[in-house]
């Protein structure tokens, strides 16, 4: 079985022997970055330094709450805003494996400008096994690229470290939970973001959109959970697909997107179900997204398929 | 410690393979299929998981060096998906596009008592992901089981302790998949 303690005594042991310098990770604030951070800060202390990028694509809040976060782990850390660019950088892509792409670089190479500035050596992922799974390599087929693997370009400046690669997402909650942490239960969200939350175009307009709905459905779901409705289910979000359906608001006719919703039940991300969400909640996300989206959105759908056929995002 | 290592022919779930035989305190490693197999040999394994593969990797002719794993194994082998389907072929039995694939859930039915299937019911929950199947049983085989749309889902050679199976065990979701690993780790140990 695994032990998490074991582990972290082994990684922490093993990182100290491989950084020699400085260290820079990538830090979204979700549980895999976390414990990465927190096992790169036990074994090198100040020489590592965290980077949060806010790439526009973030969730609600999510990049203000990240900030509060590095502050309260203690972490050295930079934060860049960089919504600007990462918008530029996808205007026109509808394709979600260019898109994922482009964010990746995107990413690498604002590591390696802060990287460059400070002397830093290397770059700390929290890159796990469904990740560099589903990527594919010489063997595998490619799923989808995830940024921080299929996403990396090949001519990186800076050396990789990646102590959770052989870890499952439930694997990397127990690290979480004996290093207590408070992301240890969050769910996963993607590094691209809320971009591959739109299909087609992730235009800024359009992710205005689906960041809301995203935080309506989190909402709804976190509150049937609290009231103990349903189990939580391992992801929970809303999609933004652009394709029109007649609708009718106020005695007239509209013409606008779809959203669906999500939302699985899995251990490991490698095979899902999706959840058996009551009528009651999920009436209530429909109510509360088309009240609050009215003017983009007149049909909401629950999307009821498993993994494999269909992959937990929908890009 | 029993050691049983996993064969990587490019599957989504070979690294999965590894965590299940972990989990249940096997000593284990992935290799390559281009290992040599007296690399294997020298390491004193008790057993070998045959991966499932990229796309329709069983019906090119050749999946690495698992011939040679074949032929030469005196110990366990289970081969799993495109493993299973290489294993067919190789005794002398066929594979081929499904005339439907499985993908996800499915009910798998036993046909026969089995050492691997000890504690597994007539009929449970597998999941699957194939688009191949093996089409035509070697004649040194046996099936043990089936689902509705594919017939060999599970078989054994008749002497050797060689296992094929075209749903996954490795993964969450199938519901006796752990037991199976704890059956074929017996095998391997005795």
């Amino acid at each position: 079985m695994f032990d998490a303690e074991k582990f972290i005594e082994k990684t922490v042991d093993q990182l100290q022997e491989k950084i020699k310098g400085k260290a820079l990770i990538a830090f979204s604030g979700g549980v895999d970055s976390t414990v990465c951070a927190a096992l790169v800060n036990n074994a090198i202390g100040d020489r590592l330094i965290a980077v949060h990028v806010d790439t526009g694509y973030m969730r609600k809040n999510e990049s203000i709450d990240v900030k509060k976060m590095m502050e309260e782990l203690g972490l050295n850390y930079r934060f860049i805003d960089a919504s600007k660019e990462f918008y530029a950088s996808l205007k026109n892509v509808e394709d979600p494996e260019e898109k994922r792409k482009i964010i990746g670089e995107k990413f690498i190479r604002l590591f390696e400008k802060t990287a460059k500035e400070e002397g830093i050596e290397y770059l700390v992922q929290g890159t796990i096994a469904p990740d560099w799974i589903e990527s594919g390599d010489e063997l595998r087929d490619t799923i989808k690229s995830h940024h921080n693997v299929g996403g990396l370009p090949e001519d990186i400046a800076v050396k990789l470290v990646e102590p959770l690669r052989d870890l499952y997402k439930d694997e990397v909650r127990k690290v979480a939970r004996v290093l207590k942490l408070p992301v240890s239960e969050r769910q996963p969200f993607p590094g691209p973001g809320l971009a591959i939350r739109i299909i087609g175009e992730a235009t800024p307009k359009r992710t205005e959109v689906i960041r809301e709905a995203c935080y309506i459905v989190e909402k709804e779901i976190e509150n049937a959970v609290k009231q103990g409705i349903i189990e939580k289910p391992w992801q929970y979000f809303a999609v933004l697909i652009p394709v029109k359906t007649v609708g009718v608001q106020g005695d007239k006719r509209v013409y606008g997107y779809t959203i669906a919703i999500r939302a699985v039940q899995s251990v490991d991300a490698m095979t899902c179900k999706y959840s058996h969400i009551p009528h009651e909640v999920l009436d209530n996300i429909s109510i509360k997204i088309a009240n609050a989206l009215g003017n983009e959105i007149n049909r909401i759908v629950y999307d009821v398929t498993n993994k494999p056929p269909g992959t937990v995002e929908w890009e | 410690m029993v050691r049983i290592y996993v064969i990587d022919n490019g599957g989504q779930w070979t690294h999965r393979e590894w965590r299940t035989l972990r989990d249940i305190d096997v000593d284990t490693k992935i290799f390559p299929n281009t290992t040599p197999f007296e690399e294997l040999d020298n390491e004193n394994i008790d057993g070998l998981v045959l991966s499932g593969g990229a796309p329709s990797v069983a019906l090119e002719s050749k999946l690495g060096n698992c011939t040679e794993y074949l032929e030469k194994a005196y110990f366990p082998i289970l081969g799993i998906c495109a493993g299973h389907q290489f294993m067919a072929q190789f005794f002398g039995g066929e594979a081929a596009p499904s005339k439907v694939p499985e993908l996800g859930k499915i009910e798998l039915t036993l046909l026969k008592d089995d050492m691997l299937f000890e504690g597994v019911p007539k009929k449970s929950i597998v999941w699957e992901s194939h688009n191949d199947e093996v089409s035509v049983l070697p004649k040194t085989f046996e099936v043990l089981g089936e689902s509705e749309s594919c017939k060999i889902q599970a078989m054994r050679h008749k002497e050797k302790p060689f296992y094929g199976l075209q749903f996954h065990p490795e993964v969450e979701h199938t519901e006796y998949g752990e037991q199976i690993f704890k059956n074929f780790v017996n095998m391997c140990k005795t």
